[in-house]
Order: C-alpha cells, then structure tokens, then sequence
C-alpha cells in the first residue's frame, strides 16, 4: 500500500520507559503500523541492562525513502516517555536532542509538566496508566497506549492501520486474544483523544554545541583498569524510581519479627536502634517480597505517587 | 661481565624456565602441551626440590591457565605460565580478558602451527592470532634470546606506564628442543636489573576492596579503556628501548624492537621473524659473497609495531621481501600486511615490496627457495600484495604420493 | 522433619552486618540476589568474590559497584580458575610475609547455573579435586537468565524457556551429585526463603578448610513468570512440593536439613508460574506432569531407602 502523499522529511521517534512496560512493544507497533501504511521503516530497542524496572529506550524511524540512519537518535522530532519518573533520572537522558523536537509526549494525569519542563517542543500529555488499569486491569503494559499516542501525533498512520499492528505485533507475544481486542480498543481511545502535530525538520536548528573529536591522551593504569575503587557506591543509583507501587508499614501491628528485614533481597530495609524496620525508599524496587512475608499483614501497598 | 665459562648448552625450553626462574617468579599456573611442556617440568621440578618459593599447580585446561594467571597477578604476585599453538588459540578468551585487567604477567608461547589438520611442527599463526589480545609479543630467534627476553619481559610488563602482560614467543623443535650454548646470568646481577615483585597497583587485599573487571553498558566507556590498553602497549616502545639499554650495561648483549643484520648499503632486504632468521642471514651471507647488497631485518617486536624501527630500516631501498611463517587464508602473509601499512605513507618506500609465505607447520625453507626469494625481487619492478608460496618440486611430487596413498590419486578423484 | 539448629534459632538471630549496598540494577524479587545477600552476611567481611558471566555480573557495571567486598568478573567459564588464582597468590604472599594475615580474603565464586551445570564445570571440578580452599555460591534460576532465559543443563523437565518453547523435555543436571563424587570439604543446597536454614549452613562450613560449596534455587520472577512478591512462597513450594530438597554433605555424611511431614502435589508449585502454563493451558499434560511428580516421588523414595538401611 503507497501513503497517500510522501514524508517531507523522516520522522524519527523515540521512546523511553521501564523495562517491562512494553517500550520495544511499542516501538514495533508503530512501526509495524508505519509499514502497513506504505513508508519505510526501521526500529530498534537499546539494550543495555536488561532487567525489570530499569530506563529502557527504543527508537523508530520513519521515511518515504531508503533509511541510511542507524543506532542512536540523538536529534528525535518526537520523544515518547511512557514513565514520567524517567525525567528526574539524569542517566535515563529523555530529553537529549529535545531541542530538536517538535514534540514531547509524556504518559501523566495532567498537564501542569509544562511549566517544570524546559523545551522549546510542544509538550502534549495523557494519562494512558489510567487507561490501561482500567481497560487492561494492569497498569504497566503500555505498549499499545504509547504506540497509539505516537502514531496519532505523528499523523500519516490512519487508526486503521494502528489497530491492524497492536493486533500482530500482540499475537507474536502470544497474547491471549480477549487481551489483544482490549489492547485494540486501548489503541483506539488513545488515538482518538489525541491531535497530529505539525512537524517541522529536526535538521532546522543546530544545537548551540556541536560535538568535537578530541585526542584521548594516555592515562596512568590507576585510573585506566576498569577497577572501581568506592565500595558500595551503586547506593548513589536511586531504584527507588523503579516502583509503581510502595510498601507501608503499619508501626502499630509491627512486632519487629525481623523477617521483612531478612528477606527484602536489595537490603532496602534497616532495622532502627529500637529494632523497627525502616524502608529505604530511594531504593526500595518495590518488590514487595517483605508485605508477602509478614506474618501480622503489617505492611499495606499504596500505589506510587508521581514525582511530578 | 659475559664470559664464555657462564654458558651452559640449553634447549630453548630450558632457557626459559632458566629466565623464569631467575626473575624469581611467585606463581606458576601450569598446563602440558607439545612443544613447551619440558618448560614446565623444568619449574615443576624446580619448585619440588626447593630451588624455588611460590606455588606451582597444574590447571584444567589452558583457558583456566591463563585466567589463573591474571587472577594471581591481579593480586600480586609475579607470575609466568607458558603454552602452545591450541593451547594459546582455547585460551583466547583469557588473553583479551586478563590484559583488560591491565596487570603485568610473562606469557611465554611455544610456536607451534594450529589445526586442523592437526600438527606438532611450528609456524607463526598461534602467536600471530594473539597479536590483538592486548598483550606486548616479541619473537625470540636464539636460545640466548628467549632467556634474556624472558627476564626484559618482566621489565616491561611490570612498568608503570605499560601494566600489560608480554607474550614472549619461539619457535618448537628448532629453539625448544635446540641446544645452543647460553649464558646463564648470575642471580644476583639479574637482581640489580629486576628487582624483587612488589605491585605497584591496587591489588586484592581485606583493607582495600576493590571491584576489578566492571562490566561496561555503554561505547564511550568500553572505547577509553579499550583505547588506554592501546596507549600502554605503544608506550612499551619506549619501556622497551630503556630495558634494552639496562640490559646491555648489565649483561653485554643488545636488543633492539628490530635486529638489523648487514643493513648498511643493502638495495635488498628480506625482513623475517623468528628461528629462520637464522638460515635468512646465512642466505644474506651467500649472496654478499656472489657480491650482492642484500640484508635482513629481524622483526623481534611484533606488538607494539615498531613503525619508526620499521620505516627507518626499509625506506630507500629497492626491494624488500617479507617471508611470513604464517597464512591468512583468504589474504596471504600477516606481516607483509602489517608492514605494507607502515610502509605505505613513506614517500620513499620500496619500488619492489613482495610478500612471501613458507616454512608452514615447520617445513624446511631450504637454500633454494631462499635463492627463489631472491631472484622473484630482482625480476620484479612492481610490489604485489600476491602471496607467493615457498613450496618445492619434491614436495610437490611427496605430496601426491601420499594423496595416491591416502586413495586420492587423480584417476580416483575423477568420476 | 527439620535439622537441630546449632547456632542461629530464627531469622532475627543472622548477623545484621550488609555487604551488598541497594541500588543494583537486577530485577525486583531477585532471588538470587536474596540468597547472596544472605550468605554474605554470615560469611562476613574480608570477602573477594569471583564473578563468572551471568545476571550477577551486572552488580559491578562502571562505575558502579554494589559490593562492600571485593570483586573480579573473569569470563562465563573461568570463576573457578580466577579463585584459585587468587587464593594461590594470597597464600603465597602470606606464607612469605609479604603481605599481613588481617589483609587475607575469603574467596567466594558466585555463578549461575548457565556457568556452573555446563562451561564452568571443568574448572570447578578440578578445583575441588585439588582441594582448593574457596566458597562457591551457585545461583541456580533454572535457565541462562541474562541473556533472555534460554534452556540450561539446570531447566527442569517441562519448563518453558525461549529455546525450549514447547517445554524442555531432557531433565536437570544432578549438579549436586557430580559435585559430591567429588567429596568437597562441605557441599550444600539452600534456599533464601529458609533464612536460617542457609546461615546454619554456612556458618557450619566456615571453619572448614578446602571448597565450600552452595547451591542455591534462586526464584526468578522475570524468567520463571510470577509476581515478584510471591516470590519466597514460590521458593517455598519448591520445598514443600519436594522439589528442591534441603541438603548437606560435610564430613563424607549427607544429610537432609528439613523434610516435609507430607509432601505437597508438584502441581501447586508449577501452577504459579508463567513458564510451566503450557502443562495446564490450553490442554492439561497429565502425561509431563505425571512424569515430574513421578520423578520427585522416586528420589524421596531413594531418600527414604536409604534412611532406613542405615
């Protein structure tokens, strides 16, 4: 199927979350999608530490003719952040390149980001977390919501073509069907309560530095092993972040049994000098091993709230 | 002082577990293969009878050698371990991984040609394999060599501004099991050349921890240390040249990255590695007697490169043959590569630069195809990247007897 | 049936001390993180561990470290060589006064099964035979885990990994017993949801000389496919199903540390998880699941023989 008019330039989008919300899911929607309406087409995940919880990215780009690009988008015209806790993480780096976009999508209840965000992109937001839980029962498989989201504001995908993606790209995760038709009809209402955005070429504006190759002068072999001299210094990466929801304690059932304390795997918790737990919420993954583990039901979920 | 009453006849196995031996190693992780093994029966005898402290223990397998080894040295300790050919090859793995550590180590390789087909004669490809594994490698052409180099090696590693282990190579059956006589330097004055092993980096002790071998998640910084591996190894020119110097006010004998061997008004020149060297300078003496003005230069430093050595010794001549005991199949010659490179900014670069591959799994590279070599430069005008392979009419003729009687004669062959 | 304790009666007796910091990049619930963090506190201080490739590997990524202790990453197959590597060299340095004995380390090998049940096995093994003393610590989810959950020597019969879609269909590795044929100075299995059981096990083993070796089920809620926080009842209906039993070997005497008075159906252990919901939807296996409750019944059975002959 040819597009109804070519891309005046290439589109190219990336997508940032955690893993396990469905970001490379995403990706290939869209691009799946992008495909299916006649463009060509390239997407990819960035690996890096694969686990649960952690920032994750993928980039997808999209174009009328052969695309000679690869790897990282460092200049996107549409950046997706399907979990907003991402922006107060400097190393998950959401916003490289924004000087660049056009627009930033961000997956969050309302729109008072606007004001705390620096960019010179339209910003656009919308709760799709509340659409899923509420369609999807589960609040972190975004995939389809972020995809929708992109493939509306980028404006050449007709819904048709999204619905036909969130539909393959589903079965191949082999998804039962009933979960797939609600995936579709989450696609549709994300679609249907976004705008298309005029996109302008990323190319337009340089950014005010450009990067230089530099000569890498020879370091000593102190500095040059890769050893690491600071024990225990990953207590400076705050996977506290990596929650959705987070473990309460009830002081007043809590008989300092000690066990939330021994089982908790991160070493999350500490016990007071009067023996009480006490969770480290900068780091809690929010696991909730230790709720599982009291034996009074001490310890209550709350849901996460937002960093923004 | 060098005199004659110092030299022992020593097979070139036993010359390095000599230079082991007097650089008062601490560890020797250990594994048998053909032809380096009487090296570490040598040490392991050694260690039995007390005439040396440390430990010696024999491993699994090579990879497991050579990760010990760096493991031993990454907390302290002086150590030396020696293999072969697939020895090397299994323990590939271990090479790139210790040297990342940036911790010094002698590794001495026994040349020995890979499988398959599998053989115990030598060639260069063992060695040459490792020349990316971020490890100094220098080829040993003598038995007096390989000891002298063994303890120069220390030196080098062990110096602030390399920290990498060396790789010390020669070659099976004509230096491994040779006799040739070897001064055997006294303990003491190896002492005053190389002291006694104290780590000059952070090592594995209770009261200062340390994380060693972090895994890296992104380019940039995977590129800097790789890149810093790079700036060490090319700082061992420098580490080299002032060991050299030391060793010779010690010991009386010079080494240099490169051995020039009747250079001076040479129009043409063989550059070769290793043992043969031997028989190239006796060609060289063949034909300056018929009058001609050939030399040869002896690549003793094969990582780092030694470009200056290189360039300085080439340029300005009108032939040059490099004869490879080493094939890249699909390419030719690795050294001829690697020099063409060098060579080929100079603007005075040899007209005539010729790659030559002989001497395969230990065959013979005999008078006449050293006469072959020669006589392919004189009739040259042009350089050629183009292999030419030094192969006889006998055993040409051998070789297909034996493929009569493996049942692959030609009339068989054809359906 | 469960072990006389010797030194700790509940979890609230394990030493306090932390040697792992948070902030680790693993998942959520990760089991064997909870197993390490367990043993490492009743190992102590004074601690190097040598890492072989695996989901561990990434509790030291630059410049990061999570460990107090120390910390050399050597290769998916080449722990168990690093360790006798360093621990010869400390030795060596000890004997000859070269370094003083409050700097001498424990060294601790911490692999998965990926590394341990296949590529690490020759090196272990030959360690053990050469009497080296070393601690090793095998974290064992059931799959190469970090490399997206294929099938190792370690799946288990009818799980589902990526390269065994259908379900695997060989049988785990008897690691356990290959390493007791070895006759290593103490060997057992562990599991993190018996806190004390694991310390009692451990301190058990640490004034002894020569290997020193754990196995541990490390649940694995992103492989194995169950909520995070289910994740000690999972460990424990490994247990209780008979699964996983609770074992030791020290003094050439194997024993077992705990023995469920009635053993629990198989199936209330492979329900919960992702990875075995092929045996139930869309059609029940009772053919595999016959077969795994039909292979767990027999070893008890072994078990009980044996009790009762001796």
């Amino acid at each position: 199927m040819r597009p109804d008019h070519e891309l005046t330039l290439m589109l190219r989008i990336r997508f940032h979350g955690r893993g396990g919300q469905g970001v490379k899911t995403a990706s290939r929607i869209l691009d799946t999608a992008a495909f299916a309406s006649g463009f060509q087409v390239q997407d990819s995940p960035v690996y890096g530490a694969e686990r649960r919880g952690a920032a994750v990215a993928a980039y997808v780009r999209i174009d009328s003719g052969p695309i000679l690009e690869r790897g990282v988008i460092d200049r996107p015209d549409l950046i997706v952040i399907g979990d907003e806790t991402l922006l107060a993480d400097g190393g998950a780096g959401v916003l490289v390149g924004q000087q660049a976009a056009s627009a930033v999508f961000v997956n969050a209840p309302t729109a008072q980001l606007a004001a705390k965000l620096e960019t010179a992109a339209r910003l656009v937001t919308l709760d799709i977390t509340e659409r899923t839980l509420r369609l999807l029962g589960k609040a972190s498989a975004l995939s389809s919501g972020l995809a929708a989201a992109a493939a509306r504001l980028i404006g050449e995908i007709p819904l048709e073509q999204l619905e036909s993606a969130v539909k393959s790209e589903l079965a191949e995760l082999s998804l039962a069907e009933e979960t797939i038709e609600r995936n579709v009809a989450l696609a549709r209402e994300v679609f249907q309560a976004l705008p298309a955005i005029e996109f302008r070429p990323a190319t337009g504006e340089r950014p005010a530095e450009q990067a230089k190759v530099v000569r890498l002068a020879y370091d000593p072999p102190l500095r040059s092993a890769p050893t690491i001299l600071a024990p225990g210094n990953a207590a400076q990466r705050k996977t506290g972040d990596w929650r959705v929801e987070r473990p309460a304690i009830d002081y007043e059932r809590c008989t300092r049994c000690g066990l939330c304390f021994v089982a908790c795997p991160d070493a999350a918790i500490t016990l007071d000098e009067k023996g009480y737990p006490v969770i480290d919420y900068e780091h809690c993954k929010g696991c909730m091993i230790c709720r599982e583990q009291c034996p009074l039901e001490a310890i209550e979920t709350e849901k996460e709230t937002r960093s923004w | 002082m060098v005199t004659a009453q110092n030299q022992k006849l020593l097979t070139g196995n036993a010359a390095a577990a000599w230079g082991a031996r007097l650089a008062a190693i601490d560890y020797v992780p250990a594994f048998p293969i053909t032809p380096q093994t009487e090296i570490i029966e040598t040490l392991a005898r050694w260690f039995d009878a007390g005439e040396m402290q440390g430990k010696f223990v024999t491993l699994d397998s090579e990879h497991s050698m050579v990760m010990a080894a760096g493991a031993a040295a990454a907390a302290g300790v002086r150590v030396f371990t020696a293999t072969s050919s697939q020895g090397l090859v299994y323990a590939m793995e271990a090479l790139y991984t210790i040297s990342g550590w940036r911790v010094p180590l002698v590794l001495v390789n026994v040349s020995r040609a890979l499988a398959s087909p599998i053989t115990l004669g030598p060639d260069h490809n063992d060695v040459l394999a490792a020349r990316d594994a971020g490890f100094v490698q220098l080829h040993c052409e003598s038995c007096q060599e390989v000891l002298d180099t063994v303890l120069m090696a220390y030196r080098i590693a062990e110096d602030e501004r390399v920290s990498a282990p060396v790789l010390v190579n020669f070659d099976g059956f004509f230096l491994s099991f040779t006799r040739e006589p070897v001064e055997i330097p006294d303990a003491e004055a190896v002492r005053a050349f190389l002291p006694r092993f104290e780590a000059k980096y952070p090592t594995f002790r209770a009261s200062q921890p340390l994380a060693q071998g972090a895994a890296v998640l992104d380019g940039a910084t995977y590129t800097y240390f790789r890149y810093q591996l790079h700036h060490a190894l090319r700082n061992a020119l420098e580490v080299h040249q002032q060991a050299a110097d030391e060793f010779e006010a010690h010991f009386g004998r010079r080494y240099g990255p490169v051995e020039t061997y009747r250079l001076e008004d040479a129009d043409t020149v063989l550059v070769m590695a290793g043992a043969f060297a031997s028989k190239g300078k006796a060609a060289v003496n063949r034909w300056r007697e018929q009058g001609r003005n050939v030399g040869l230069l002896r690549l003793r430093m094969v990582r780092p490169l030694p470009d200056r050595e290189l360039v300085a010794a080439l340029v300005g001549r009108r032939a040059v043959g490099v004869i490879d005991q080493n094939l890249s199949p699909g390419l030719g010659g690795i050294l001829f590569h690697e020099i063409a490179g060098v060579l080929a900014a100079e603007e005075n670069r040899p007209a005539v630069l010729r790659s030559f591959v002989g001497g395969l799994g230990g065959k013979d590279i005999s008078s006449a195809e050293f006469d072959h070599v020669l006589a392919t430069l004189d009739g040259a005008k042009t350089g050629s990247a183009d292999p030419e392979l030094l192969f006889t009419d006998a055993e040409w003729r051998q070789m297909q007897q034996r493929l009569a009687v493996a049942g692959k004669s030609l009339e068989a062959a054809t359906p | 049936m469960r072990a006389k304790r010797e030194f700790y009666h509940s979890p609230k007796d394990l030493p306090a001390a932390e040697f792992l910091s948070p902030g680790s990049t693993l998942c959520a619930g990760c089991g064997g993180l909870a197993t390490l963090r367990l043993m490492h506190k009743v190992l102590g201080e004074n601690v190097v561990v040598v890492d072989a490739a695996g989901c561990m590997t990434m509790l030291t990524s630059y410049p990061y470290t999570v460990m107090q202790s120390s910390w050399l990453y050597t290769s998916m197959s080449g722990a168990s060589a690093g360790a006798q590597g360093i621990r010869d060299a400390l030795d060596i340095l000890l004997t000859q006064h070269r370094l003083p004995e409050t700097d001498n380390l424990k060294v601790l090998v911490l692999a998965g099964d990926g590394s341990t049940y296949d590529m690490g096995l020759s090196a272990t093994s030959a360690a053990i035979c050469r009497g080296l003393d070393f601690w090793y610590l095998c974290y064992d989810n059931e799959a190469y885990g970090n490399t997206g959950f294929q099938t190792s020597a370690a799946s288990p019969l009818g799980a589902q990994t990526s390269t065994s879609p259908g379900g695997f269909a060989g049988r785990k590795k008897d690691i356990f017993e290959i390493w007791r044929a070895h006759q290593p100075a103490y060997l057992a299995t562990v599991s993190a949801h018996e806190a004390v059981d694991l310390a009692e096990k451990v301190r058990r083993a640490l004034p002894l000389a020569g290997p020193k070796l754990f196995l541990g089920l490390a649940v694995c809620p992103t492989g194995w496919g169950f909520d995070p926080a289910n994740g000690f009842e999972i460990a424990k209906l490994a247990v209780e199903t008979g699964v996983w039993p609770l074992k030791e070997f020290v003094h050439g005497q194997l024993r077992h540390t705990y023995i469920p008075s009635r053993f629990r159906p198989v199936v209330e252990y492979l329900q919960p998880q992702r990875r075995f919901r092929h045996l139930f939807e869309p059609q029940r296996r009772d053919d595999v699941l016959e077969q795994i409750q039909h292979n767990v019944d027999a070893y008890w059975q072994r078990v009980a023989t044996e009790a009762a002959t001796t």
